[in-house]
Protein backbone atom coordinates (compact mmCIF):
# COMPACT_ATOMS: atom_id res chain seq x y z
CA UNK A 1 0.00 0.00 0.00
CA UNK A 2 1.33 3.12 -0.80
CA UNK A 3 -0.60 5.88 1.39
CA UNK A 4 -1.93 5.64 4.83
CA UNK A 5 -5.43 5.56 5.83
CA UNK A 6 -4.86 7.80 8.71
CA UNK A 7 -3.72 10.92 5.99
CA UNK A 8 -6.95 10.90 4.86
CA UNK A 9 -11.11 10.99 6.46
CA UNK A 10 -14.07 9.99 4.33
CA UNK A 11 -15.40 11.82 2.06
CA UNK A 12 -19.14 12.88 3.78
CA UNK A 13 -20.91 15.37 2.01
CA UNK A 14 -19.67 15.73 -1.66
CA UNK A 15 -19.42 12.45 -2.53
CA UNK A 16 -17.60 8.76 -2.06
CA UNK A 17 -14.35 8.66 -1.32
CA UNK A 18 -11.82 10.12 0.81
CA UNK A 19 -9.79 13.61 1.02
CA UNK A 20 -6.37 14.42 2.79
CA UNK A 21 -6.52 15.34 6.16
CA UNK A 22 -2.66 15.98 6.59
CA UNK A 23 0.35 17.11 4.16
CA UNK A 24 1.05 13.67 3.67
CA UNK A 25 -2.19 13.11 1.94
CA UNK A 26 -1.85 16.02 -0.21
CA UNK A 27 1.62 14.59 -0.88
CA UNK A 28 0.35 11.36 -1.97
CA UNK A 29 -2.28 12.81 -3.99
CA UNK A 30 0.75 14.89 -5.64
CA UNK A 31 2.66 11.49 -5.98
CA UNK A 32 0.41 9.46 -7.33
CA UNK A 33 -1.25 12.31 -10.16
CA UNK A 34 2.41 12.99 -11.37
CA UNK A 35 3.23 10.11 -12.94
CA UNK A 36 0.13 11.33 -15.08
CA UNK A 37 2.31 14.04 -16.09
CA UNK A 38 5.40 11.79 -17.05
CA UNK A 39 3.72 9.78 -19.05
CA UNK A 40 1.99 12.30 -20.84
CA UNK A 41 5.31 14.50 -21.12
CA UNK A 42 7.58 11.28 -22.46
CA UNK A 43 7.60 10.70 -25.96
CA UNK A 44 6.76 6.92 -26.90
CA UNK A 45 7.37 5.61 -30.10
CA UNK A 46 4.20 3.45 -29.74
CA UNK A 47 1.26 4.90 -28.31
CA UNK A 48 -0.02 1.49 -27.38
CA UNK A 49 2.96 1.83 -24.86
CA UNK A 50 1.56 4.87 -23.34
CA UNK A 51 -1.68 3.94 -22.99
CA UNK A 52 -0.64 0.19 -21.42
CA UNK A 53 1.26 2.85 -18.73
CA UNK A 54 -2.14 4.91 -18.51
CA UNK A 55 -3.52 1.43 -17.20
CA UNK A 56 -1.13 0.16 -15.17
CA UNK A 57 -0.86 3.09 -12.99
CA UNK A 58 -4.55 3.93 -13.07
CA UNK A 59 -5.09 -0.04 -11.81
CA UNK A 60 -2.17 1.10 -8.93
CA UNK A 61 -4.64 3.84 -7.43
CA UNK A 62 -7.82 2.18 -7.85
CA UNK A 63 -6.11 -1.18 -5.97
CA UNK A 64 -4.41 1.76 -3.58
CA UNK A 65 -7.43 3.67 -3.51
CA UNK A 66 -9.95 0.70 -2.48
CA UNK A 67 -7.33 -0.42 -0.04
CA UNK A 68 -7.09 2.69 2.20
CA UNK A 69 -10.79 2.91 2.10
CA UNK A 70 -10.72 -0.34 3.47
CA UNK A 71 -8.37 0.27 6.27
CA UNK A 72 -9.72 3.64 7.10
CA UNK A 73 -10.87 3.74 10.86
CA UNK A 74 -14.10 4.29 11.49
CA UNK A 75 -16.28 3.05 14.75
CA UNK A 76 -19.50 2.19 15.19
CA UNK A 77 -21.36 5.18 15.06
CA UNK A 78 -19.99 5.71 11.99
CA UNK A 79 -20.47 2.69 10.27
CA UNK A 80 -23.81 3.25 11.02
CA UNK A 81 -24.18 6.61 9.67
CA UNK A 82 -22.07 5.38 6.53
CA UNK A 83 -24.78 2.59 6.21
CA UNK A 84 -27.73 4.69 6.08
CA UNK A 85 -26.24 7.39 3.94
CA UNK A 86 -24.97 4.68 1.03
CA UNK A 87 -29.05 2.76 1.50
CA UNK A 88 -30.15 6.31 0.87
CA UNK A 89 -28.10 6.41 -2.12
CA UNK A 90 -28.45 3.68 -3.78
CA UNK A 91 -32.19 4.25 -2.90
CA UNK A 92 -32.21 8.02 -5.13
CA UNK A 93 -29.80 5.78 -7.81
CA UNK A 94 -32.23 3.10 -8.61
CA UNK A 95 -35.14 5.59 -8.68
CA UNK A 96 -33.25 7.36 -11.14
CA UNK A 97 -32.85 4.50 -13.23
CA UNK A 98 -36.17 2.95 -12.81
CA UNK A 99 -37.54 6.83 -14.01
CA UNK A 100 -34.89 6.35 -17.11
CA UNK A 101 -35.91 2.68 -18.08
CA UNK A 102 -39.77 3.84 -18.03
CA UNK A 103 -39.26 7.41 -19.84
CA UNK A 104 -36.98 5.37 -22.82
CA UNK A 105 -39.80 2.69 -22.73
CA UNK A 106 -42.61 5.44 -23.24
CA UNK A 107 -40.45 7.18 -25.82
CA UNK A 108 -39.86 4.11 -27.52
CA UNK A 109 -42.99 3.06 -28.00
CA UNK A 110 -44.27 6.61 -28.99
CA UNK A 111 -41.51 6.06 -32.21
CA UNK A 112 -43.26 2.69 -32.78
CA UNK A 113 -39.44 0.89 -31.46
CA UNK A 114 -39.07 0.09 -27.89
CA UNK A 115 -35.02 0.61 -27.07
CA UNK A 116 -33.72 -0.40 -23.42
CA UNK A 117 -30.33 0.60 -22.75
CA UNK A 118 -28.70 -2.38 -21.38
CA UNK A 119 -26.08 -0.51 -19.42
CA UNK A 120 -29.20 0.33 -16.58
CA UNK A 121 -30.48 -3.10 -16.62
CA UNK A 122 -26.49 -4.47 -16.14
CA UNK A 123 -26.67 -1.67 -12.82
CA UNK A 124 -30.24 -3.15 -11.80
CA UNK A 125 -28.76 -6.80 -11.83
CA UNK A 126 -25.52 -5.65 -10.23
CA UNK A 127 -27.47 -4.04 -7.58
CA UNK A 128 -30.17 -7.05 -6.78
CA UNK A 129 -26.51 -9.39 -6.96
CA UNK A 130 -24.73 -7.02 -4.42
CA UNK A 131 -28.29 -7.14 -2.14
CA UNK A 132 -28.22 -11.07 -1.90
CA UNK A 133 -24.51 -11.72 -1.72
CA UNK A 134 -24.73 -9.22 1.63
CA UNK A 135 -27.58 -10.78 3.02
CA UNK A 136 -26.63 -14.12 2.16
CA UNK A 137 -23.25 -13.54 3.74
CA UNK A 138 -24.97 -11.47 6.87
CA UNK A 139 -27.09 -13.88 7.41
CA UNK A 140 -24.60 -16.76 8.02
CA UNK A 141 -22.14 -14.69 9.99
CA UNK A 142 -24.46 -12.88 12.15
CA UNK B 1 -30.19 7.66 26.70
CA UNK B 2 -29.66 9.57 29.32
CA UNK B 3 -25.61 9.64 30.49
CA UNK B 4 -23.29 10.34 33.48
CA UNK B 5 -20.15 10.13 30.89
CA UNK B 6 -19.70 13.88 31.22
CA UNK B 7 -19.88 13.68 34.69
CA UNK B 8 -17.70 10.70 35.24
CA UNK B 9 -15.01 11.99 32.44
CA UNK B 10 -14.53 15.39 33.94
CA UNK B 11 -14.07 13.57 37.24
CA UNK B 12 -10.90 12.02 35.94
CA UNK B 13 -9.74 14.77 34.52
CA UNK B 14 -10.22 13.04 31.22
CA UNK B 15 -10.77 14.72 27.72
CA UNK B 16 -13.32 13.60 25.46
CA UNK B 17 -10.59 13.35 23.04
CA UNK B 18 -8.44 11.07 25.53
CA UNK B 19 -11.85 9.38 26.20
CA UNK B 20 -12.29 8.48 22.71
CA UNK B 21 -8.94 7.34 22.24
CA UNK B 22 -9.22 4.92 25.49
CA UNK B 23 -12.03 3.41 23.95
CA UNK B 24 -11.58 3.32 20.59
CA UNK B 25 -14.04 5.46 18.85
CA UNK B 26 -14.20 9.34 17.54
CA UNK B 27 -14.34 12.44 19.65
CA UNK B 28 -17.83 12.74 17.45
CA UNK B 29 -19.31 9.58 19.26
CA UNK B 30 -18.20 10.73 22.84
CA UNK B 31 -19.86 13.86 22.33
CA UNK B 32 -23.29 12.58 21.26
CA UNK B 33 -23.12 9.65 23.69
CA UNK B 34 -22.37 12.47 26.39
CA UNK B 35 -25.50 14.25 24.89
CA UNK B 36 -27.68 11.17 24.90
CA UNK B 37 -28.14 11.29 20.80
CA UNK B 38 -26.64 7.90 20.53
CA UNK B 39 -27.14 4.53 21.50
CA UNK B 40 -24.21 2.68 21.90
CA UNK B 41 -23.88 -1.12 21.74
CA UNK B 42 -23.19 -3.37 24.37
CA UNK B 43 -19.84 -3.80 23.93
CA UNK B 44 -19.27 0.29 23.36
CA UNK B 45 -21.03 0.73 26.79
CA UNK B 46 -18.81 -1.84 28.58
CA UNK B 47 -15.95 -0.61 27.62
CA UNK B 48 -16.99 3.21 27.96
CA UNK B 49 -18.26 2.25 31.64
CA UNK B 50 -14.53 0.27 32.15
CA UNK B 51 -12.85 3.24 30.71
CA UNK B 52 -14.64 5.53 32.99
CA UNK B 53 -14.03 3.00 36.14
CA UNK B 54 -17.63 2.58 36.78
CA UNK B 55 -18.56 -0.73 38.54
CA UNK B 56 -21.89 -1.48 36.23
CA UNK B 57 -22.69 -0.50 32.69
CA UNK B 58 -26.33 1.24 34.57
CA UNK B 59 -23.69 3.82 37.01
CA UNK B 60 -22.75 5.39 33.23
CA UNK B 61 -26.11 4.75 31.46
CA UNK B 62 -28.95 5.45 33.01
CA UNK B 63 -31.91 4.78 31.14
CA UNK B 64 -30.86 0.82 31.09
Amino acid sequence: MLGKPHWFKRRKYAGWGFWPCCWQGWAYLAAITAPFFVIQAVPFDNEDIRWAAYFVWGAVILFDSFHIMSLMPKDERERTHEAVAERNALWAVILVLCVGVAYQAASGSVQGRIVFDPVIFAALGAGVLAKAATNIHLDRHD
Amino acid sequence: MKTNIAKLRNGLGLTQEELARKTGVTRQTIISLEQGRYNPSLQLACRVSRALGAGRIEDVFLDI
